[in-house]
């Protein structure tokens, strides 16, 4: 009754197409609003197994380098750029997100928590060589003279009652930075003058793009109100600011190619079925697909979605693109729609089936990522099968011209058809490609994730001269030490800093931090404690050597309690710096749990690696492990199992999809026919970027998934089409269409100055080509083409 | 151009104290400083000489009660002890000295421009006894330093007292008020000997 109904009143067949869209955006608009979208990469990444990646993932999110920001502030009078420098500072340091903040700007004891004071008797190294004897103290008070005669007389003043060796200052010293830039006007500049220079880390990770986007995107909000109304403008760089920008660059080009794929759509559409209907119901399916991957990956994964997931997804479900299109270019006058779809269901179900069920293997990958894309393909091939087959019947036109009439599809027809039907020509691709995959020189692989988005040439090199002028940390390596115990580890970094100074000494190293040089272990700070006199010794020899001195022994009163409560104190621990300034310094570096500890020694300017393996190897440390971390190498070892994962389960999908087919068509030689092309194209596809010398990587692999589906669904249809002609004609008809309308969006893609953009889209945008040719040639019925043949060809 | 006169009675401006200060280098003048501090028994004074051996550079030479030689130039503090290597500082992160140099600098340059780059100036008095008061512009050093008042009779700079912003003033007595002073017990005798004007 309401097929009836629906076949006789096209308005209602509008109004309802039109309906299903109103309730999609509906969906889309609720599943957005509880989708939680996580930015995180780790999730993305498998298990670590080796020490150097669980180092790499669990503790480090990249390592102390990869969180850190440069600034630069130019193009004002110096002492305007400080101005903004010490407000972009103010501005930031008082914000959760960052954990250090720093723009040469004094150190300032001030914050430094009023009674930890005391412990500086514990923390500075000045009485390890010479104790704290009457030599030491004359010698400090004969300075401390001096200064009270000199013009900063007002500095040094107040802090003399409690410490007239000034050990506040010596710390302060010792803290700041190894091979800080200079000052000007109280800030950091670069060598020349002209940049002010700031230093940032983030608390977002490394690895989060969206922490890093909202961390870059405050550093500017802050330094636009710091601006007013100069001309300064401010450079950043770092691994952050690198991501945030190539994620900016990917998302517009991906947007711009998006549009002139939607406007290149809508064209092909209304060419191929000369109706302004097609595009709207031929959108359909796929806006359905989305809609039912998002909310099944949503439901399921509550933690939150990866974006990637979204962005590989939607490439992958492209695919479903295809099934509206063979229904359309088959119905016609005198058919019923739901007949003619129930005809292609056998071709279009084995399709969705044997792709849903290769997309099923990655469940099993061991990869969250991974999962969430197994679990938001399926979702939405077999929704957009179902509403090609129950929904969409209803919705069409019953009686458009029938597309088998065309005298320019017959003249198509029947010169393809005259074609010479290779066999052993298709033995002879298959085995130059496996030569080419075999033999084509270069590595097979790029591990190295950061080549699909590279930086450019100009951001690298601010970034090489700011990290030299700030003496920035190294982001490929550093030092780790990891024990059961934080005074352990303390202790083995401690171990390494004669050696460290040597080698900043000759050259070999520009600099190195660690929370050693902050926060000493329990064991020194003990020994500094048994070294210090007791308050009577300590007064006895104030009073000795004041005797004859213009200084009030008496006044000294605050440097005895001190000295005393530094001396019985418990010795400081990372709890006890909690709320100080030293806190984000020393937690960065030493990273605590309750069974184990990690101490990092972050290195700049670092000439040979080999040297610190050997340090780090020769270096005794009781209780702790050393050993010289190139994050380069652990991420790439993380490339390489994940990879490995994905190889594996693809190669499960294939065996999972060739059962699929034959358990569908049951005959071999029609699995065959159908199988060719498809497994052929993969070859050639491997083989032609190979000899193009392309390294592969993941993105090509998951393009090759798509590229091996599209394949699929050809040859399905080309062998269902049978030996009618005005099917094969059909069936021409919507593959030309559906191949086109595919190689229009991946050759724009492969177009693309974005290197992952580039991968997917050459991949796939090959494979259609390849697909299309091999699927015509290889899947169509024998006696189809022999029927041809005997034909004389249709005159227009 | 003519040397601008207090011809209008006997009242000074800062042109005219300017005009009469101004010297070519090198030049040198003795000083006497006094300070106080509760970990004193006694105030520290401290003598020596102040040195302008080129235009660009000021040196402050202590002699008693210790030998220490401060040479200012290029925005930088280089202080040299005796027995001890050399220490080198920013004057930006020392208002202090920053203020030495910019007030005792520019003034015997007679540079008013540049002066008036770093303070506002105010000058009161007639010419056997004047004051010009210098108050920083630059908010950081206002931070720390209220005002350096200069006093003077005729050509003679007698003494400079750099009043901070928490705390008692300080003199600098120079020239003739350095070697005149005698005794000084107090801050008040110090003061007493920068202010006073001997008839």
């Amino acid at each position: 009754m309401i097929r009836d109904a629906l076949l006789q009143r096209p308005g209602l067949r509008l109004a309802l197409a039109v309906a299903w869209l109103v309730v999609l955006l509906l969906a889309g608009w609720l599943i957005a609003a509880r989708l939680e979208f996580s930015g995180d990469l780790r999730r993305f990444l498998p298990d670590a197994r080796t020490p150097e990646q669980k180092l790499l993932i669990d503790e480090l999110g990249e390592g102390p380098g990869s969180r850190l920001l440069l600034l630069a502030v130019s193009g004002d009078a110096p002492e305007v750029l400080a101005e903004q420098s010490q407000a972009l500072h103010a501005a930031l340091a008082s914000d959760d997100r960052f954990t250090v903040v720093a723009n040469g700007a004094d150190t300032d004891l001030s914050a430094f928590p009023a009674e930890l004071l005391p412990y500086r008797y514990l923390l500075t190294p000045s009485f390890d060589e010479m104790p704290l004897d009457a030599d030491a103290l004359r010698d400090a008070f004969d300075a401390r003279l001096q200064d009270l005669g000199s013009p900063a007389a007002g500095l040094v003043e107040p802090l003399l009652p409690s410490d007239p060796t000034l050990e506040t200052l010596v710390l302060a010293e010792g803290w700041a930075p190894a091979a800080a830039p200079q000052r000007l006007f109280d800030v950091w500049f670069d060598r020349a003058g002209e940049r002010a220079l700031l230093l940032v880390e983030t608390r977002a990770a490394g690895f989060d793009p969206t922490g890093q986007l909202d961390a870059v995107d405050t550093i500017r909000g802050a330094f636009d109100a710091a601006r007013g109304d100069s001309a300064a403008t401010l450079q950043m760089t770092g691994p952050g600011a690198f991501s945030v920008d190539i994620g900016g660059r990917t998302q517009r080009e991906a947007q711009r190619i998006g549009l002139a794929d939607t406007i290149g759509l809508v064209i092909l559409l209304l060419l191929a079925y000369r109706s302004w209907k097609m595009p709207l119901l031929g959108a359909l399916p796929l806006a359905s697909a989305g809609i039912a991957g998002l909310g099944a990956v949503a439901l399921l994964f509550p933690g939150g979605v990866h974006g990637i997931t979204i962005a590989f997804g939607f490439t992958l479900i492209g695919v479903v693109q295809d099934y509206p299109i063979h229904f359309f270019s088959h119905q016609r006058a005198g058919l019923s729609p739901w007949k003619n779809v129930r005809g292609l269901w056998p071709a279009l179900s084995t399709g969705v089936i044997a792709t849903c069920i290769a997309y099923a293997t990655f469940l099993f990958s061991g990869v969250d990522g991974l999962r969430q894309l197994a679990v938001f393909t399926v979702a939405a091939l077999a929704v957009a099968a179902l509403v090609t087959r129950y929904l969409l019947p209803g919705l069409v036109d019953p009686a458009p011209p029938d597309i088998a009439d065309s005298p320019r599809l017959q003249r198509l027809w029947h010169r393809i058809e005259a074609l010479p039907r290779p066999k052993w020509s298709l033995a002879v691709l298959a085995a130059a490609s496996v030569a080419a995959i075999a033999f084509a020189p270069g590595p097979t692989w790029q591990n190295d994730l950061s080549k699909l988005t590279p930086v450019d040439a100009d951001a690298m090199a601010l970034d090489t001269e700011l990290r030299a002028e700030l003496g920035a940390p190294d982001v490929r390596y550093v030092l780790v030490a990891q024990g059961t115990a934080p005074d352990a580890v303390l202790a083995a970094t401690s171990a390494l800093r004669p050696a460290l100074d040597a080698r900043v000494a000759d050259g070999r190293l520009d600099g190195y931090d660690m929370a050693a040089r902050y926060l000493p272990d329990a064991d020194v700070q003990r020994a500094r404690q048994a070294a210090l006199p007791d308050t009577p010794t300590l007064r006895a020899l104030l009073d000795e050597v004041l005797v004859d001195s213009p200084f009030l022994p008496e006044a000294f009163a605050p440097f005895l309690a001190d000295v005393e409560l530094a001396r019985t104190a418990p010795p400081l621990t990372l709890t006890d710096l909690h709320g100080s300034p030293l806190a984000s310094a020393v937690s960065g570096l030493l990273l605590v749990h309750p069974d184990r500890a990690t101490a990092l020694v972050s290195l700049s300017g670092l000439d040979d690696p080999a040297d610190l393996v050997a340090l780090a190897a020769q270096t005794q440390a009781p209780g702790a492990e050393l050993r010289l971390l190139d994050m380069k190498d652990a991420s790439e070892s993380l490339v390489i199992e994940y990879r490995g994962r994905v190889l594996a389960a693809m190669a499960l999908a294939l065996v999972l999809l060739v059962a699929t087919v034959w358990i569908a068509l049951r005959q071999p030689r029609r699995v065959w026919r159908v199988l060719l092309p498809t497994l052929l194209t993969l070859l050639v596809i491997v083989a032609v970027l190979r000899l193009a010398g392309v390294e592969l990587t993941l993105f090509h692999l998951v393009a090759l998934i798509l590229a091996a589906g599209l394949g699929l669904d050809y040859a399905l249809f080309f062998e269902h089409a049978g030996d009618d002609r005005a099917d094969q004609i059909r069936t021409l008809h919507a593959i030309i269409v559906c191949s086109l309308m595919t190689l229009l969006v991946f050759s724009l893609l492969a177009l693309s100055s974005i290197p992952v953009l580039r991968a997917i889209g050459s991949t796939v945008a090959l494979g259609v080509v390849c697909n299309f040719v091999l699927s015509l040639l290889v899947a169509r019925h024998r006696a189809a083409i022999d029927a041809a043949r005997a034909e004389p060809e249709p005159v227009a | 151009m003519p040397p601008p006169v207090a011809a209008r009675g006997r009242e000074v401006d800062a042109d005219w104290i300017l005009h009469r200060l101004t010297r070519p280098p090198p030049q040198s003048t003795p000083f006497l400083e006094l300070r106080l501090s509760a970990t004193l028994r006694r105030p520290l004074v401290v003598s020596g000489e102040y040195r302008r051996p080129d235009a660009d550079t000021l040196v402050r030479e202590v002699r008693v009660p210790y030998a220490e030689t401060t040479t200012i130039r290029d925005g930088e503090a280089v202080v040299a002890r005796a027995g001890r290597s050399p220490r080198t500082a920013s004057l930006a992160r020392v208002p202090e000295l920053a203020a030495l140099q910019g007030s005792f600098g520019a003034l015997l340059s007679g540079d008013r421009t540049l002066l008036e780059t770093h303070y506002a100036i105010e000058a009161d008095g007639v010419p056997a006894d004047w004051t010009m008061t210098l108050t920083p512009r630059d908010a950081r050093t206002a931070t720390r330093i209220a005002a350096v008042v200069l006093r003077g009779r005729d050509d003679e700079l007698r003494c400079i007292e750099t009043r901070p912003k928490q705390g008692d003033p300080q003199p600098t007595l120079l020239g003739g008020a350095a070697s005149g002073a005698g005794e000084l017990a107090s801050l008040d005798d110090a003061l007493r000997a920068c202010r006073d004007v001997p008839r």
